[in-house]
């Protein structure tokens, strides 16, 4: 590595642990969520610098376009007097005391996890890497997302659904009055979402063989969505339509999992003829859904009854 | 060249850095947020300058999706936190 690498690693490293430690002492709310925002992006540059390109593309796609805005629409709704936390950084109530506990016994657990693996254990690259030409894709990452731990990746859409379905359940907002977006933003709806469905499905296409995939994809077009509705507020409500496409992803891949037993098969093993045809399917799928999903958990939902008639 | 590329992106990186004071004292909230998107112009850059150094072409993806959703931040910062204190939107 040149001396000029190591500068840019260097003054990364430092720059996210001073973004973190201000962002957690901060009383002020809205500087922390910015400080969030950045340390965000500088976060996406060091998943570049440790040659993780897809994380690398998550975090920008993800925390630029929807967690951002969400934290953002969070400090909103805690209006002027929540905007300063005088409680902070670190004076210990029980929420917090026994949210730290929690995560202190998760890391205990992760921790005792990596110390009870065998020595000298190699890890399953070398496997993962020797199955590649039978997963149908060529990019590792969607290989084993979507191939060799596919389990984990259905769970993860399930996770997605159910956390919809807390927020219909506790969220509730009045509807906000739709003031005029005015030309500029209007234009710049009109320029920039065409580009996000486009690149959306760029990334989508590009995940067989490149850094992509149907959580970056989706995250982007979430991210338009989150654009039109800042825009023009419109109300996802728990239409049946809504339910259905928000479920679509799951049901295409369980619908896959079980036609494979049908067929003679084990759940979700893709016989590797049709790999890559499969897992285009069932990430064209997903993405539709995690796009609605992340949109879903922006928009909320709305106070008044079913919410489709205006007050 | 490619050596430049990096020394480039340390630079930039550098530089942009400085925009954090700017965050950090405000003095309105306006400065912050257009501070934040600086920071997002000059880490599409970083990207871009990386991508070369590296050889890497898919390192401009991440440019292009940093650099396509940067402004939906600003916009949500114009449209929801805007009225606080003035005009309330909600009823």
């Amino acid at each position: 590595m040149t001396a000029d690498a190591a500068a840019l690693d260097i003054l990364l490293a430092v720059l996210l642990v001073f973004l973190v430690w201000r962002l957690l002492t901060l009383s002020d709310l809205f500087k922390a969520t910015i400080l969030f925002i950045v340390f965000g992006l500088l976060l996406s540059l060091a998943w570049v610098r440790l040659r993780a390109p897809d994380v690398a593309l998550a975090e920008a796609a993800i925390g630029s376009g929807v967690t951002g805005a969400l934290v953002l629409d969070a400090l909103r709704r805690l209006g002027a007097h929540g905007a300063v936390d005088e409680a902070r950084p670190l004076r210990l109530n029980l929420a917090r005391l026994s949210g730290g506990l929690l995560v202190a016994c998760l890391g205990a657990i992760l921790l005792w996890s990596v110390l009870s693996l065998p020595a000298g254990w190699r890890g399953l690259s070398a496997e993962a890497m020797a199955a590649m030409p039978h997963s149908g894709v060529t990019n590792p990452v969607t290989a084993s997302l979507l191939n060799f731990r596919s389990h984990d990746t259905l769970l993860e859409i399930a996770v997605l659904m159910l956390a919809v379905l807390g927020v219909w359940t506790l969220d509730a907002e009045p509807k906000p009055s739709a003031e005029p977006a005015g030309p500029i933003l209007d234009l710049l709806v009109r320029i920039l979402l065409p580009l996000m469905v486009v690149v959306a499905g760029y990334l989508l296409w590009a995940g067989g063989h490149a850094p992509g995939g149907a959580f970056q994809g989706a995250a982007v077009l979430a991210a338009g969505g989150i654009l039109l509705h800042l825009a023009r507020p419109f109300y996802l409500g728990n239409h049946v339509i809504i339910r259905l496409v928000i479920g679509f992803g799951f049901a295409v891949f369980l619908a896959i999992g079980v036609m494979l037993v049908v067929g003679g098969g084990r759940f979700l093993e893709f016989p590797s003829r049709h790999a890559g045809t499969l897992i285009l399917v069932v990430e064209a799928a997903a993405t539709i859904s995690i796009a609605l999903i992340l949109l879903a958990l922006f928009v909320g939902n709305v106070r008044e009854g079913a919410g489709r008639d205006a007050p | 060249m490619t050596g430049f590329m990096m020394f480039m992106a340390a630079t930039v990186l550098a530089s942009v850095a400085l925009g954090l004071c700017r965050v950090l004292l405000g003095p309105t909230r306006a400065d912050a947020m257009l501070a934040a998107q600086l920071l997002g112009t000059g880490a599409v850059a970083v990207l871009l300058l990386l991508s070369h150094a590296t050889a890497r072409s898919h390192l401009a993806d991440v440019a292009l999706v940093v650099a396509l959703l940067a402004s939906v931040v600003s916009v949500a910062f114009v449209r929801r936190l805007k009225p606080v204190g003035g005009h309330n939107g909600g009823a």
